[in-house]
């Protein structure tokens, strides 16, 4: 059973065997594996239900209903966009369906430099099988890619990169490009049409529209307590508190650990909320003489993953294509007035391609406000922003080679290449303090890390508290370090193998 | 009308019986964590509000939710800077009043962002801002198209970060309300969903 805030207006107490707080891959993933154990589940979500009947392909109603603060959620200097899903499903609802595995250096230091056990190549690669196989990953024929995607693997080729599709989970894809909005056709395999219905199946029971704002412990009895919103208004209606012997949280690195430090638990190391990881994302835009149209057709299906840990230090960057709609394209392009309305009128001829780092050393935090709600901060390291520079390099290189007639960066100040040959000057020249660079995170990770030490880490490898038996954080806050690539799989895969360890244990973990 | 993107965070907060929640710290610091903002903050309730140059239709003055009359002129015309020259409405169409959909976005913000956002403009437009910074001597509503323009992009590169957060939030607001709307897809050849050659 699915329900909606606006069928409540007297308070609800339930109780439960496990309370699942979010509803994204890591919620929907656990509430599937328990429910089908046997458990009594009941799943908080904050966002509304919404099917594909109401998934009308336009940023207007995509941001106010499925995105948290419609889109604009952001670094407290508003330096950095923050995107992601607030709805049942989360951010696989949301995302552009890239699926790829946690590459194998990545687990290799969780396992050599945090202590995480059972966690390896060797120990996941069975569940990304039966993922792959629950969501129809693959990749997409050639004849497949749009004029945008075409722009990675052409480009990158030419210049001797690796470049290829990567895994989308998606079955009869349509190539209508909506995936950013919700996909109106149920072709994106993501979690609200997947595991949620599921885990329903099942038994667990979903009410969306219910915000949990604290966890309270009574011995062995944990007791969530939170709001029920008007699903317009977003305005609370009533409330609700629900007892479980077990409760997972799963709000994303952004929330997660503001309900933790809310309900003041788990946080013995006082790394609740540290180790903020962005995969830090800007886009190079370039201008060609064909027509582009970067918001149609399948919008993710290839990638260049040639730069990503070259230097053998955990480092680098990853390049993808980008689909753009006109708010973001507007909200993307450099500068205002007369210069940015002339480039929006190339909106057609526009290639937009992202490059993401994989963080080393920058620093990035979430805190709680006066109101009890996320304030987070973000400095850039000197490494990262040198991947950034040398990414943002190699990505207008890849349009150059890919036809572009010029191309340009996310600068306030433009930045404009007119050839290859201008691209180190430009650079050079240009402003990176805040502001001055338009960046975006999607895949917000690692501000609850696993490690086998209560002193630095706030996690298990099993992502239950140190702390606190019987808690749990499963979603993207579990990774103690950046993984470098697009964050779903991964975290559906821990999400699998941490529930079904949970479900296996217990009544051992049930007696606290 | 619900238009979306919206130019700060935090938004959608506020328990069951709570009051309206106090500006939080790391909003303050938006505009106040420097001394000089904070002068300039002050300042600007000393200084009486220039002249509106009386281009509010009183129709729409008497629709608005969120914004005062001055307030909306500021708004008016910074959004008409930003989004830049538009094409003329076809037939049947009406021009984007995107200050108006800003008010009606504003209006259903949270209590912090709507006090954040009088401040903003406050201090955005204030006389005393303006000379402080880059010695002019009018407000940005009593300057001139070609000096509102420079005026922005002062805004827009300044090395001081809450001067280029502050222009972040008007960029955000003013396209977002503008593009979210349907009518602004035609004159950039945005046709919707699927490319233009696959459409079914």
């Amino acid at each position: 059973m699915i329900h909606r805030g606006i069928e409540f207006n007297t308070p609800v107490h339930e109780s439960a065997d496990v309370c699942i707080v979010g509803s994204g891959c890591g919620g929907g993933a656990s509430a599937k594996v328990l429910a089908a154990a046997g458990r009594k589940v009941i799943l908080l979500e904050e966002g509304g239900y919404y099917t594909a009947a109401d998934f009308d392909g336009t940023e207007q109603t995509a941001y106010k209903n499925l995105y948290q603060q419609r889109a604009g959620q952001a670094t407290g200097d508003l330096s950095v966009t923050v995107l992601q899903g607030r709805c049942v499903g989360g951010s696989s609802t949301v995302n552009w369906t890239t699926t790829i595995r946690t590459p194998d250096f990545v687990l290799r230091a969780w396992q050599r430099d945090h202590g995480v056990t059972g966690v390896t190549t060797e120990d996941l690669d069975p569940y990304f099988e039966r993922i792959e196989h629950y969501l129809n990953v693959h990749a997409e024929p050639e004849e497949n890619h749009n004029p945008n995607n075409r722009i990675i693997l052409d480009g990158a080729r030419r210049l001797g990169y690796r470049a290829s599709a990567n895994g989308r989970n998606t079955k009869g894809c349509v190539k209508a490009g909506s995936c950013g909005m919700g996909c109106p056709y149920d072709a994106k395999l993501s979690v609200n049409v997947t595991y949620i219905p599921d885990a329903v199946r099942s038994g667990a029971t979903v009410f969306a529209d219910c915000r949990a704002e604290k966890i309270e412990v009574h011995g062995q009895i944990k007791r969530v307590r939170g709001v029920i919103l008007d699903p317009e208004t977003r305005r609370p209606r009533t409330e609700v508190s629900i007892e479980a012997p077990v409760v997972i949280v799963s709000g994303s690195a952004i929330h997660s650990p503001v309900l933790l430090k809310n309900s003041h638990l788990a946080n013995s190391s006082k790394l609740v909320g540290q180790h903020l990881t962005f995969h830090l994302t800007t886009a190079v835009l370039g201008i060609f003489d064909s027509i582009i149209y970067p918001g149609g057709g399948i919008p993710q299906s290839a990638m260049c993953d040639e730069f990503l840990n070259k230097n053998n230090d955990d480092g680098g960057f990853w390049i993808e294509a980008v689909p753009v709609h006109p708010t973001l394209a507007a909200l993307g392009l450099p500068g205002f007035g007369a210069r940015h309305h002339e480039l929006m009128r190339m909106f057609p001829n526009l290639g937009a391609t992202i490059v993401l780092v994989k963080e080393t050393d920058s620093f990035g935090r979430v805190m709680v406000n006066a109101q009890g709600r996320p304030n987070i901060a973000y400095s850039i390291g000197k490494k990262d922003l040198a991947y950034l520079k040398e990414a943002i390099k190699v990505a207008a290189e890849i349009q150059f080679a890919a036809g572009a007639r010029r191309v340009m960066t996310l600068h306030a100040r433009q930045t404009e290449f007119r050839s290859p040959a201008d691209i180190d000057s430009s650079l050079a020249a240009a402003d990176w303090g805040k502001n001055q660079l338009s960046l975006y995170s999607a895949h917000p990770l690692g501000t609850c890390r696993m490690g086998a030490r209560k002193e630095t880490a706030v996690l298990d490898s099993h992502c239950q508290a140190h702390d606190v038996k019987g808690l749990f954080v499963i979603d993207g806050s579990f990774t103690p370090t950046s993984l470098g690539v697009n964050p779903q799989l991964t975290i559906l895969a821990v999400a699998e193998k941490s529930a079904e360890w949970l479900a296996e244990n217990f009544a051992t973990i049930a007696r606290g | 009308m619900n238009a979306d993107p919206i130019p700060v965070s935090s938004l959608e907060y506020g328990k069951v019986g709570d009051a309206p929640p106090a500006i939080s710290p790391s909003r303050r610091r938006f505009l106040k964590n420097t001394v000089l903002g904070l002068a300039v903050l002050s300042a600007s309730k000393l200084f009486p509000r220039t002249l509106v140059r009386g281009l509010a239709p009183d129709v729409i003055a008497n629709q608005l939710r969120f914004f005062s009359e001055h307030e909306y002129m500021i708004v008016r015309v910074v959004t008409e800077r930003i989004v830049g020259p538009t094409p003329r409405p076809a037939e049947g169409q009406h021009t984007i009043d995107v200050a108006q959909r800003a008010d009606e976005f504003l209006s259903l913000a949270d209590p912090e962002i709507q006090e954040q956002f009088h401040q903003l403009l406050s201090v955005f437009n204030g006389v005393v801002f303006a000379f402080l910074f880059d010695f002019r001597f009018s407000s940005f509503l009593d300057m001139n198209p070609e000096d509102q323009d420079s005026y922005l992009e002062d805004w827009m590169t300044s090395p001081l970060t809450f001067r280029r957060q502050v222009f972040v939030a008007l960029k955000r607001l003013s396209l977002s309300m503008y593009y979210t709307e349907e009518q602004s897809w035609t004159e950039i050849g945005y046709t919707g969903l699927f490319l233009p050659w696959e459409r079914p």
